[in-house]
């Protein structure tokens, strides 16, 4: 859920313009307003990020969700600087890694923020046991403390007993098990996730963001992970991000976004969700109440329909402390599943 | 360029045919024009002179070899380092016991257990020393290993440095590409200026013209790791050198160990022409039979060559298995005890006072050969002769008249400019013509004339013969598996060897050189060809199948024209094969640029004869190299977004 405190991660009016020529005047041109298109068409420089901000909270997961050519995978390299933004901060717990030289900033790398890939980025030469120690062998850990971590982090990711295999012996959600695990390693604050799970096949992948899911149950890290899969972000996210031409369209959490898309682009997506899944009791709840049966302002749309099948007659929705938020009846439900075929 | 039309043609515009037909009659002018008002041979007034500042530099280096900074704090140190390299292994051969390079060679090829090719192997490693040149061999392998251990020490640190560097490498490729093409014998001769005769300047020129591979494959090698490795590696905080030392390096280890091999067979190819400058071992030996026009005896040592070929190449090959392959570890047990059976046969056998081979069949192996190549070649007379006259008389004889005596020279440099601006565009044409110009100016035009003419008929039989053969193969995988060894051992042939089975069938002349090159070039003609062919997309070919395309319409429509950018590559690498091939030929009597490199070596005051063959050989060889790289280009499918 959404953190407390300071935020982990403080991204300010990040640019990232591609192309030779002055990225000033690609961005002097789009802050009065040019697209990316006209941008391409008068300086030859794409805009690949577009003055985005947002913060994400200590063990948050903050998803962004865009097509291909949205600039999402720009955006996380420019969080890690494998690219270097052409403006803008990234603050990571008030400091900007945008400052930082060279060693600062292999510093963060080793120790706070790793990264899953993905085509999972794995090393072919080496046996997945030492795929897994990389990152503590570049930190000079010894041999024997660095894999005896990586066992222990291979258990984790359900990888007992294929230490001494190589990368491509392994079947493709394996190989991202292995890239997990290289990412965990080194017990990082910030795991940064490109796409981790879209080279995989569907059942693979569903399987693998229930891992994920349990895993960070466990771990409580803070996650910024990139997908094209809007089912994917509305299953991992706390929060969502939909991107498009190298802006974010909104930012919301999975119910917001889907109860109140922000704009046509963000609505072709939500179109096709079956709200019953995503949306919450309290985003339902009219003035009224309090009623005989209640549930939740948590709850799943899923688990009231039955209750308004059951009985014509609303259903309360309370908070934690049982507190009346107002009610749900048949009429608010129909009209929400009618908005979702439309 | 013209090729585009215009989306909407104004209504005043010449039609295609029309412009097409006026591009040619401008060209058949120019040419007349050029015809008429120059002369036929090149007019030595436009002679450059090249040869004399050269050989007035040479006079300055002999001067100062003793003295001299240059000499004394860099050259000497140098050659006395290569020279004590030398020394040392070829002592260390000399003093082993004979049978333990043989067992040390079985030992390491069955370490990635295909034992019945490190039987080869340790055969191919006996058998110098069973045709009596077991001491040459071993002068030859300690000029090699020093060789291509320093091209390898200068050419993989070079090769890493280019590949980070995109500026380092635009200025070492032309620089490795002319590298390449120079005949080898040219290499030779600054070397003799700069370090003498010997073993020294031969081990030299051996390192300049065996690098070029070494750092090309280190580039591409490192070039090809996965850009998500590196990524990944940067992520985790490794530093430049950790990531360099922990993965590029280890996954272009392939690369880079082919370019060790790539490097060892330049480097055997060089060792027959260095004798010219007293490299001693095989060579000379070799030289001897040329000499005295012993076939038998030739063939006899020329195989030692192979075999050491041979042999160098599969231990460098089983050096290294591929990075992402599971390798097949032995035992550690197993290897010490292995390394400790060496050792052991080593002492026992200076105890017993083992050395060199014990025993040779070496003549009687020869005089039986000799009467057979005597008997071949009298039984084939029938169809060599002609063949030899035919070419010679009515080809190549005929071409240089053409060109040095009834065409003007400037109608030649117009006639090559037109050609090259109908195959590869102006850009190519006008390089064409100026390479073409220079090449008179060094005062080689008639040498130029016949090394071309000999280098045009042996591409046009390369192409006659590979390409169908190419074609035929690509949709027939398992005879090309087949035949994959013996077009292996074909490549790794050093040329000169080529020429002299081919110098014995036919009379001395260009024709054995000729033939040699169609030899020599065949194989990687017909590997490319059929690459193309293999890797036209099967669902492309499905498609037309599925729209009823007969056998023939999917050959000619379909893989053919899909094919040709391979197609075309393949005839590319034959033209440079060839060509190189040619200049060999000069010592087989071939005549044109090659034999003048080798009067250059032998002669008096040639080192500037020297530079000047050396200049047009290059300048002939990226013409042909850009023409054809070019035509190949312009068919290349327009590369998706």
């Amino acid at each position: 859920m959404s953190g407390s405190g300071s935020p982990a991660i403080e991204v300010r009016h990040v640019w990232k313009v591609f192309g030779h020529g002055n990225p000033d005047d690609a961005i002097a041109r789009a802050q009065v307003g040019a697209t990316r298109a006209e941008v391409i068409s008068h300086l030859q420089q794409t805009i690949g990020v577009r003055d985005v901000s947002f913060n994400v909270g200590r063990g948050e997961t903050f998803v962004v969700m865009g097509l291909s050519g949205s600039g999402k995978s720009t955006l996380i390299r420019c969080i890690s600087r494998l690219i270097e933004p052409t403006r803008g901060e990234v603050l990571l717990d008030g400091t900007d890694i945008l400052q930082m030289d060279d060693e600062q900033l292999r510093a963060v790398r080793r120790g706070r923020m790793s990264m899953v890939f993905q085509h999972f980025g794995l090393f072919p030469h080496r046996k997945v046991l030492d795929n897994v120690a990389y990152g503590l062998e570049v930190q000079r850990v010894p041999r024997d403390a660095r894999l005896a971590r990586a066992r222990e982090v291979l258990d984790v990711v359900g990888l007992t007993g294929w230490a001494d295999s190589y990368p491509q012996q392994l079947s493709g959600g394996m190989q991202q098990r292995v890239g997990l695990a290289r990412a965990l390693a080194v017990d990082p604050e910030i795991l940064l996730f490109d796409e981790p799970f879209s080279a995989l096949d569907p059942l693979i992948r569903r399987e693998m963001q229930d891992e994920l899911l349990r895993l960070q149950k466990s771990l409580q890290r803070t996650i910024v992970f990139i997908t094209h899969d809007f089912a994917e972000a509305l299953r991992l996210g706390d929060r969502i991000a939909i991107m498009k031409d190298g802006e974010f369209d909104q930012v919301g959490t999975p119910e917001e976004i889907v109860a109140n898309p922000a704009t046509d682009y963000v609505r072709e997506f939500t179109t096709d969700v079956p709200r019953a899944k995503v949306l919450r009791a309290r985003a339902l709840a009219t003035p009224g109440g309090p009623a005989p049966r209640s549930v939740q302002a948590d709850a799943l749309l899923e688990t009231v329909i039955p209750m308004l099948l059951d009985r014509d007659e609303p259903v309360g929705v309370v908070d934690a402390d049982g507190r009346n938020l107002g009610v749900i009846d048949r009429r608010a439900v129909a009209g929400i599943l009618a908005a979702e075929r439309r | 360029m013209s090729a585009v039309a215009p989306l909407t043609a104004a209504p005043a515009r010449p039609s295609a045919l029309q412009r097409r037909l006026a591009t040619a009659g401008a060209v058949l002018a120019a040419l007349a024009a050029a015809q008429l008002l120059g002369a036929p041979g090149f007019p030595g007034s436009l002679n450059l002179g090249i040869a004399g500042p050269v050989n007035s530099a040479q006079e300055w280096i002999r001067d100062s070899r003793d003295g001299h900074w240059l000499f004394t704090w860099i050259l000497d140190p140098f050659t006395w380092l290569v020279r004590t390299g030398l020394d040392s292994v070829e002592a260390f051969l000399t003093w082993l016991p004979w049978y333990v390079p043989i067992v040390a060679v079985f030992l390491l090829v069955a370490k990635s257990r295909r034992f019945g090719l490190a039987a080869a192997c340790a055969l191919a490693v006996a058998y110098p020393g069973v045709v009596g040149v077991w001491k040459e061999s071993i002068e030859t392998i300690s000029l090699m290993s020093v060789a291509v251990a320093f091209s390898v020490a200068v050419g993989v640190p070079l090769g890493i440095w280019a590949a980070f560097r995109p500026r380092v490498e635009t200025t070492l490729r032309p620089l490795l590409d002319a590298m390449q093409t120079v005949p080898a014998t040219i290499y030779l001769i600054p070397t003799v200026l700069l370090f003498g005769i010997g073993q020294v300047p031969a081990a030299i020129a051996t390192i300049i013209y065996a690098l070029p591979p070494m750092v090309r494959l280190t580039v591409l090698g490192i070039r090809q790791v996965p850009p998500q490795a590196v990524e990944a590696s940067r992520m985790f905080g490794a530093t430049r050198r950790q990531t360099l030392s922990r993965v590029q390096i280890p996954l272009a280890m392939p690369s880079i160990v082919a370019g060790v091999n790539q490097t060892v067979m330049m480097a055997l190819g060089i060792v027959v022409i260095a004798t010219l400058v007293g490299a001693g071992g095989l060579g000379q030996a070799i030289n001897q039979t040329v000499r005295q026009l012993s076939p038998g005896r030739g063939l006899v040592i020329s195989l030692a060559v192979v075999a050491v070929a041979f042999v160098l190449d599969r231990v460098t090959q089983s050096l290294v298995t591929a990075p992402d392959r599971p390798r097949t570890r032995v035992p550690r047990r197993v290897l010490w005890s292995a390394v400790g059976a060496v050792v052991a046969a080593t002492v026992a056998g200076k105890v017993l006072g083992h050395g060199a081979f014990p025993f040779s069949w070496g003549s009687s192996f020869a005089a039986p050969l000799d009467d057979a190549v005597a008997w071949v070649r009298d039984t084939l007379s029938f169809a060599t002769r002609p063949f030899n006259d035919f070419v010679v008389r009515d080809v190549l004889l005929r071409t240089r008249s053409l060109m040095t005596e009834v065409l003007s020279w400037q109608a030649v440099v117009v006639a090559g400019a037109a050609f090259a601006w109908l195959v590869a565009g102006a850009r190519v044409a006008l390089f064409t013509a100026a390479a073409t110009a220079f090449i008179g100016a060094t005062g080689l035009w008639v040498d130029a004339t016949d090394t071309f003419a000999q280098t045009v008929v042996a591409v046009l039989l390369s192409i006659a013969i590979a390409v169908p053969t190419g074609v035929w193969l690509g949709r027939r995988p398992r005879i090309e598996s087949a035949l994959s060894p013996l077009l292996d051992s074909l490549q790794t042939i050093p040329p000169l060897i080529y020429a002299i089975p081919f110098v014995m069938l036919f009379t001395v002349g260009p024709v054995p050189g000729v033939v040699a090159a169609v030899v020599y070039a065949i194989p990687p003609g017909i590997r490319l060809t059929s690459l193309g062919i293999r890797q036209v997309n099967t669902e492309t070919v499905e498609a037309a199948t599925t729209f009823g395309a007969s056998q023939r319409q999917l050959l000619w429509g379909v893989r053919i024209p899909l094919a040709m950018p391979s197609i075309v590559l393949a005839v590319n690498q034959m033209v440079m094969m060839v060509l190189a091939m040619a200049i060999i030929a000069g010592m087989v009597g071939g005549g044109g640029l090659g034999y003048r490199s080798i009067e250059a070596l032998t002669a008096a005051g040639g080192t500037g004869l020297g530079a000047e063959v050396g200049i047009a050989v290059v300048l002939m060889a990226s013409v042909l190299d850009r023409l054809t790289q070019s035509a190949a280009r312009r068919l290349q499918a327009p590369a998706s977004v």
